[in-house]
């Protein structure tokens, strides 16, 4: 009964929302879209869940003073306050001169755009280390990245006017091709996925036979 | 020499973080400009906006956030003073819960330099979630899907948002976004089953992603990445010149107007301080550079160093 | 209950099913001007103008030669406004269509009207149209079980000159706003409140019509009946329906021939193979496992194949009595993985080894969790990590971090954006179609193997319409296309 049911009731729904693909009566809708908007629901109220997972996880860990509990401090304390600002903001919280609003404002914003200015370090740190040509494939690669980098910038344009037109040809042709190529054997293998789960066949998340 | 190429292979990453913020900091000190061209897909959005009528409405769904902000935002900021100099109304919305606190209040300064009414020329309608379920919803029924404004206000008591049931109503549909929910999203949601007009502006490494809808016309242009939005600024603020004849024939001809025996390029009725996208594109030169430059000396390290008969 | 006969069972009920759910189908049709020119009565607001109005509804061919405000910008109707039910509709939509007269000049814009009894009066459907619109879909209801579909409906469209939406506007400003209720006013008399106010925008809706009525030049009034349809026959979707079936019939097929003793063959995939060796390296090293499941939400099929592979994984790690991490972004995936790995451990024997503790959600804001990962990356060091799912711009941040950890670095997804930085950072890297062969690679059970032969297949039948369309579209012959265009839905 323990694998069963879960698998009954995958066949059941999976069904109702493949079939709503190809049953455009609107009777069938009313049924599918409420199902949605269950999952909907199911997944807002994990979001308490995750609460209570972050503050599980990481309070014991800052009263037995393990490694590095200060993080997980700041974490929580930061968890708590920005909790209670927004509470108290209600929904003027957005306003200025709101508490959550300069969080938002001077801790989110800089702290995201941080971490995503990272992005520029790692890009030539990961390129230095990955781009060697190291046979023919490694070589297209290399000369390919080399070629849009350049041209896609204004000095590529100064160096040769035919740059631009390389790289656009580059990107609209074969790159398009490659990706086409990709989005069509995903898509095939998530049929399959999807198929394989909606009739049972695939069971590991359930602990396998 | 080859001792120094050993140790330039095996170097610690912090000089190559070195090398990259000194090459980023540089131009933003001192910044230079250089010509550049505009590409097609970028023009097809200027002109495409150009070509509607003052009073038409366009819709603008603005999904970005803080980390892709020096992308969009010089992109963002162009297509508002565009569309509020030609006198067409804007209804914004947005699918990111991080996007409102950013997108408000750029749209609100651009509608106040030139002098615009929030209800009656332009309105923001907030964040609705549910991703392409939202779209589908926002494509089917506007004033179901958001009933009330980012202020709370109902939608029909907004004269620029009252008439528009479905977004099929709008002149234009411009998405500026960042990822998921995107143009993408908005592509095989909604435009093919209303046969929307669409125009997106996404990031770089977005941006191949969605040229199979622009050469498909799904979109009618496509600006990618910081280059893009600094070619859109400067359709928008710096293309003076003389008209062609194809903009004096065929767009509206108010982009147009004459002096003495020539007709040129209306120039914008506001110039912002900062053109922050054509600022950016020496950092992106520089930066650019420093990569190639560290990709070829590695590999002339790798040749060096690679032991005989190895392949 | 074998799979096979749960199948056939469903579709037996559905079948049945569809015939209770079956309408009649009646065609759109467009009543007679003549017979309409009773039907369209006036409201008791109109003015003569809305009777001349009438007038040329029944002499559609002709142009209107006494208009009380003959401006430059009205077409000149010909009396072609259709009402078409869309082919393989929900049933609540009606789509229009209407031409104007080649000689006609462009109205500011266009309005269109609906009735459900043109003696009852009109609603405004929509009053911004603009001038070069030829068309319009009418959603007929929100909520057809509150609010049901009716068989018929009236719609007429209005060609506006310049400035009659803002006068027409002019009764609804002058109802005003909403009453907010106030403080110290108790409900009962907000209510009353709202009920004068619907009562005056009623009104006040009425007067607009009239006047839109009697400024506008009017087409015929024509009536639609809407038809939902039960089943999408287009040729698009019979072809995915085929396709989505040979799947599984090849998967039932193949099934069959492995269990007669055929060997399906699978080439080998490096990056599924170091999995096995990276958590045998982990035990050794007496490290964890870091399994990162995406950023996506639950309902996306890279996070739904992933949480497969985690069973997997899971189950392998229980074995080699090794630990494993789990960092979610979206609270409900934590949910999940925290049951596929308790799943994984107890199939292995393992139950009492589990940690719940271990599953963690570390925040819903991408940029957040990616920090809070790398945080456990260069705290806990794990000695392989494995990032399977839908990521994005965090996917180099974490595999760079994973870099200067000297992790084993396993990375597949279906995102074509992220797969450059995966390449270029980690160690082995899964493509697209690959991370979804990865739960039937490792398992080796024949039905899985089976569905990776079927869809191969099913790839091969791409790959050739592909070919042939291309051959065939270059001597202008569009078969192919035809046969995968999707119409309604």
């Amino acid at each position: 009964m323990r694998t069963t049911l879960p698998l009954v009731i995958t066949f059941i729904v999976g069904m109702i929302m493949l079939g709503e693909a190809f049953i455009p009566h609107w009777r069938y809708r009313v049924i599918s879209e409420n199902m949605f908007e269950w999952g909907l629901i199911l997944a807002a109220a994990a979001f308490l869940l995750g609460l209570i997972n972050l503050v599980q996880v990481n309070l014991p860990k800052v009263l037995r003073r393990e490694t590095d509990w200060g993080y997980k401090a700041v974490m929580l304390v930061a968890l708590v306050a920005t909790l209670i600002v927004g509470f108290a903001g209600g929904a003027d919280r957005l306003n200025n001169g709101e508490a959550y609003k300069w969080v938002f404002d001077f801790v989110f914003i800089p702290l995201n755009a941080t971490m995503f200015a990272l992005l520029a370090f790692y890009i030539a740190s990961a390129a230095f280390r990955a781009f060697r040509a190291r046979n023919i494939e490694a070589t297209v690669l290399l000369v390919a990245a080399i070629v849009v980098m350049i041209g896609r910038v204004p000095i590529g344009e100064a160096l040769s006017e035919r740059l631009p037109t390389l790289v656009n040809w580059l990107m609209e042709v074969p790159n398009t091709a490659a990706r086409r190529a990709i989005f069509v054997g995903a898509a095939l293998g998530a049929i399959a996925t999807g198929i394989r789960i909606i009739l049972g066949i695939e069971r590991s998340h359930l602990g396998g036979d | 020499m080859y001792r120094w190429f050993v140790r330039f292979q095996n170097m610690d990453r912090r000089w190559i973080f070195l090398g990259m913020a000194i090459a980023i900091l540089l131009p933003m000190l001192s910044p230079s400009s250089a010509s550049f061209s505009i590409d097609r897909p970028v023009r097809d959005i200027y002109e495409k906006v150009e070509s509607l009528p003052p009073g038409s409405t366009v819709y603008i769904s603005a999904d970005f956030d803080p980390g892709s902000r020096p992308e969009l935002e010089p992109f963002y900021r162009a297509v508002l003073h565009q569309l509020f100099g030609r006198d067409i109304k804007v209804v914004a919305g947005t699918l990111w819960a991080s996007a409102p606190p950013l997108v408000l209040p750029i749209l609100q300064e651009v509608a106040e330099s030139h002098g615009k009414v929030y209800g009656t020329d332009w309105c923001f309608l907030g964040f609705k979630d549910g991703k392409e379920l939202a779209i589908k919803a926002i494509g089917e029924n506007i004033p179901k899907t958001f009933p009330t404004d980012f202020y709370q206000t109902p939608i029909e008591e907004l004269p620029v948002a009252a008439g528009f049931k479905q977004l099929k109503d709008f002149n234009l549909l411009i998405l500026v976004s960042a990822g998921f929910p995107g143009i993408k999203a908005y592509v095989l949601q909604v435009q093919g089953q209303y046969d929307l007009k669409m125009v997106g502006a996404t990031t770089a490494v977005s941006g191949p992603d969605y040229i199979p809808y622009y050469k498909a016309g799904q979109l009618l242009g496509l600006s990618a990445g910081m280059p893009g939005s600094a070619q859109y600024e400067k359709l928008v603020f710096l293309d003076a010149g003389t008209c062609s004849g194809f903009e004096k024939t065929f767009l509206n001809s108010e982009s147009c107007v004459r002096a003495g025996h020539t007709w040129v390029k209306r120039p914008p009725k506001v110039m912002p301080e900062r053109l922050l996208g054509i600022e950016a594109l020496s950092v992106l030169n520089l930066g650019h550079l420093f990569i190639v430059g560290l990709i070829i000396l590695g590999n002339l390290a790798f040749f060096v160093t690679r032991p005989k008969g190895v392949e | 209950m074998s799979t096979l006969r749960l199948f056939t069972m469903f579709w037996v009920l559905t079948a049945t099913a569809a015939v209770g759910l079956t309408l009649p189908s009646p065609h759109a049709l467009a009543e007679s001007p003549d017979a309409h020119a009773s039907a369209v009565s006036p409201s008791d607001d109109d003015d003569s103008a809305s009777s001349d109005d009438d007038d040329s509804a029944s002499q559609v061919t002709e142009p209107v030669a006494t208009e009380p405000e003959p401006a430059a910008d009205i077409p000149q109707w010909q009396a072609n406004l259709q009402v078409d039910a869309p082919p393989y509709n929900s049933g609540l939509n009606l789509e229009l269509s209407w031409t104007v007269g080649e000689d006609s000049a462009v109205p500011s814009g266009w309005a269109v009207l609906r009735s459900d009894n043109p003696d009852d009066g009109w609603e405004v459907r929509t009053e911004a149209l603009t001038p070069d619109s030829r068309s319009y879909s009418d959603k007929l209801t929100d909520d057809p079980l509150g609010e049901p579909v009716l068989s018929k409906y009236h719609y007429r469209v209005l060609a506006l000159p310049t400035g009659l939406t803002l006068a027409a506007q002019e009764p609804i400003e002058a109802a005003g706003s909403k009453p907010q209720q106030k403080e110290n006013q108790n409900l009962a008399e907000h209510e009353q409140e709202l009920s004068l106010y619907a009562q005056t925008l009623k009104e006040a809706q009425g007067k607009k019509i009239a006047i839109l009525l009697g400024t506008a030049i009017s087409s015929p009034v024509v009536a639609g009946e809407p038809v939902a349809t039960l089943f999408n026959s287009s040729v698009g979707y019979l072809m995915m329906l085929a396709i989505i079936l040979a799947v599984g019939v090849m998967i039932f097929y193949f099934t069959a021939q492995v269990r007669a003793g055929k060997e399906i063959f699978i080439r080998r995939i490096p990056g599924i193979d170091a999995i096995e060796e990276g958590i045998g390296r982990a035990t050794e090293m007496g490290k964890p496992v870091l399994y990162v499941p995406g950023i996506d939400e639950l309902q996306d099929i890279q996070t739904i194949a992933s949480m497969l592979i985690l069973g997997e994984v899971s189950k392998k790690v229980a074995e080699y009595q090794s630990e494993i991490i789990v960092t979610c972004c979206i609270p409900i995936v934590r949910e999940v993985a925290d049951e596929v790995v308790r799943a994984g451990y107890t199939q292995a024997g393992y139950a009492d080894d589990y940690r719940s503790i271990n599953t963690r959600f570390i925040s819903s804001e991408q940029f957040a969790f990616c920090a809070g990962t790398n945080g456990i990356i260069l705290r806990e060091k794990p000695a392989t990590n494995i990032y399977l799912g839908r990521f994005f711009a965090e996917s180099l941040i974490l595999a760079e971090t994973g870099f200067v950890n000297r992790s084993i670095q396993i990375a597949g997804t279906a995102e074509a954006t992220q797969l450059p930085f995966f390449i270029a950072a980690c160690d082995y890297t899964l493509i697209g179609e690959e991370l979804f062969a990865v739960s039937a690679y490792l398992s080796k059970d024949p039905r899985l193997v089976s569905s990776l032969k079927a869809s191969d297949w099913v790839k091969v039948f791409c790959v050739a319409c592909l070919v042939i369309g291309t051959i065939l579209a270059t001597f202008g012959i569009d078969f192919m296309s035809t046969l995968f265009t999707m119409t309604g839905g």
